[in-house]
């Protein structure tokens, strides 16, 4: 099947929020009311029932006052950290297409898929006790639409489709960014966990943190070692330990009250 | 002639396959573990079991069936911390007690020296033991320290919204990996308690141990509670 994925061209962008909506209202969720706090952007923060945030950010680049929009939502990653760090199994599942998808039914609220996300996007609800995040509409994607965020976009920042193509595209466009003067231009699409199904076209990519988005993401490596060498070490140790002891008593048998002979 | 002695719960001590040791068929008891010990090694010892089954249920996806046996996921996510903390309180009760009992001696690091002399049941060479062997003591530490970093990465793991990603990354690792040598020792402690050393379970659930059984395991103990 073909792996799908987003494009975010963040020189499109115009943070008109209309991608923020379109998910609230595909998804059915509540809106919660924020607080006016000097800037642009909509909510603080991702949320259990926000899972789409155009990130605003403010920065002198170049000389030059500049407006650093970038959509943040799940990454849905090739090697994703939060299905490596969820005991549950079902809770969290990479569909053939790529997309990696949270089932609440069998999800336990232990929250190590928060931990174990590279890009610090699941958000536990304090009243269900489950992990929620963007699903890139998976129940629009298997029905053959479009995500709602891409479907809304007015201004052709994000697009829908192959990543391949994607990719493409991606590269296309910082190519003609570089051409137009911006050396600095370029893709973000995650090489560290495996790529990312969400790709983004940046102006400044040797700074992705200027977006919001961290620097070269990869798997926590203590997640690593813990579903890594640490389980098998462990794992071994305790089948060892059981049966050395299985062994020991063969052996060598309980270890008796001696007789008067030894007083 | 084969006798069997049994002690005061009726419970077989061992048995001895020589006529000279009929004449022992009763034995003395003494106390070994007081009411206030044997409660907080069982209130933990639940405690522990427990939480290390639906930890382990935890540990990987392939033993998640593990939280079926105990009622589900959402309910052993939401009992696992409660049982650490009732384990973390009993254990606190046995450091109280223990520590200070506990300390190593100069006798202790020669038994540790020659404890491959103790695991082949080759006891002649070995030095006597106190209350505790060498072997308990090092078990008790190492469960107290294991324990120590799991109540701490435990509430950690607890509360992942509220805490900050550094110290979840952290915990995230070191929960396991103090799990994992917690659950090591227990196994043996398991083996030694039931199989290994008969007598050591009616020890730890009635109190009391026989007098043979005392001077064979913990001669120097013996020798102080008995007076001479």
């Amino acid at each position: 099947m073909t792996t799908v994925a987003k494009l975010i061209d963040t020189t499109l962008c115009i943070g008109c929020k209309a991608c923020e909506v379109a998910c609230q209202e595909w998804n059915e969720q509540e809106f919660t009311l924020g607080v006016f706090a000097n800037t642009y952007q909509t909510l603080p923060d991702l949320a259990p029932n926000f899972w789409n945030l155009i990130k605003f950010n403010e920065e002198y680049k170049d000389g030059a006052q500049a407006w650093l929009m970038a959509k943040y939502q799940c990454m849905h990653c090739a090697e994703p950290g939060c299905l490596k760090a969820c005991p549950s199994p079902g809770a969290i599942v990479q569909l053939p297409n790529g997309i990696v998808d949270f089932h609440q039914d069998n999800c336990i609220g232990c929250g190590y898929c928060i931990t174990g996300c590279p890009f610090d996007v699941p958000r536990l609800s304090p009243t269900t006790k489950k992990v929620y995040k963007c699903s890139l509409c998976s129940d629009r994607v298997g029905a053959g639409l479009t995500p709602a965020c891409i479907r809304t976009c007015p201004t052709n920042c994000l697009t829908f489709g192959a990543r391949a193509d994607l990719v493409q595209i991606a590269n296309q466009r910082a190519v003609e960014l570089k051409a137009d003067g911006h050396k600095d231009a370029g893709v973000y699409d995650g090489p560290g966990v495996g790529g990312t199904n969400v790709i983004y076209v940046l102006k400044h990519a040797s700074t992705p943190e200027s977006y919001g988005l961290p620097k070269d993401p990869t798997i926590p490596w203590t997640v690593a070692l813990w579903k890594g060498p640490l389980k098998w070490v462990a794992n071994a140790a305790f089948i060892g330990t059981a049966v050395g002891a299985m062994l020991h008593y063969l052996k060598f048998g309980p270890k008796e009250v001696h007789g008067d002979k030894a007083d | 002639m084969h006798f069997h002695v049994f002690d005061a719960a009726g419970e077989s001590l061992g048995s001895f396959g020589t006529a000279d040791h009929g004449r022992r068929a009763v034995t003395k008891q003494i106390d070994r573990f007081s009411f206030a010990e044997r409660a907080s090694h069982w209130v933990s010892a639940i405690c522990f079991l427990y939480a290390a089954l639906t930890g382990l249920a935890l540990w990987s996806p392939k033993l998640f069936w593990l939280s079926g046996v105990f009622g589900g996921g959402e309910v052993v996510r939401a009992w696992h911390p409660w049982a650490g903390m009732i384990f973390s309180c009993a254990l606190g009760v046995m450091i109280r007690r223990w520590s200070a009992q506990m300390q190593l001696d100069e006798d202790d690091q020669i038994w540790l020296a020659k404890s491959h002399l103790y695991a082949q049941n080759i006891e002649a060479g070995l030095p006597e033991s106190g209350r505790f062997n060498a072997g308990q003591k090092m078990l008790f530490w190492t469960q107290s320290a294991a324990a120590l970093g799991l109540v701490f990465t435990g509430v950690v793991l607890w509360f992942p919204e509220s805490m900050p990603r550094a110290l979840r990354l952290g915990a995230i690792l070191l929960h396991p990996a103090c799990a994992s040598v917690s659950i090591g020792g227990i196994i043996v402690h398991i083996y030694m308690s039931t199989l290994g050393v008969p007598g050591a379970l009616q020890a730890m659930v009635r109190g009391t141990v026989s007098e043979e059984w005392a001077k064979s395991h913990h001669g120097k103990w013996y020798r102080e509670v008995a007076g001479r």
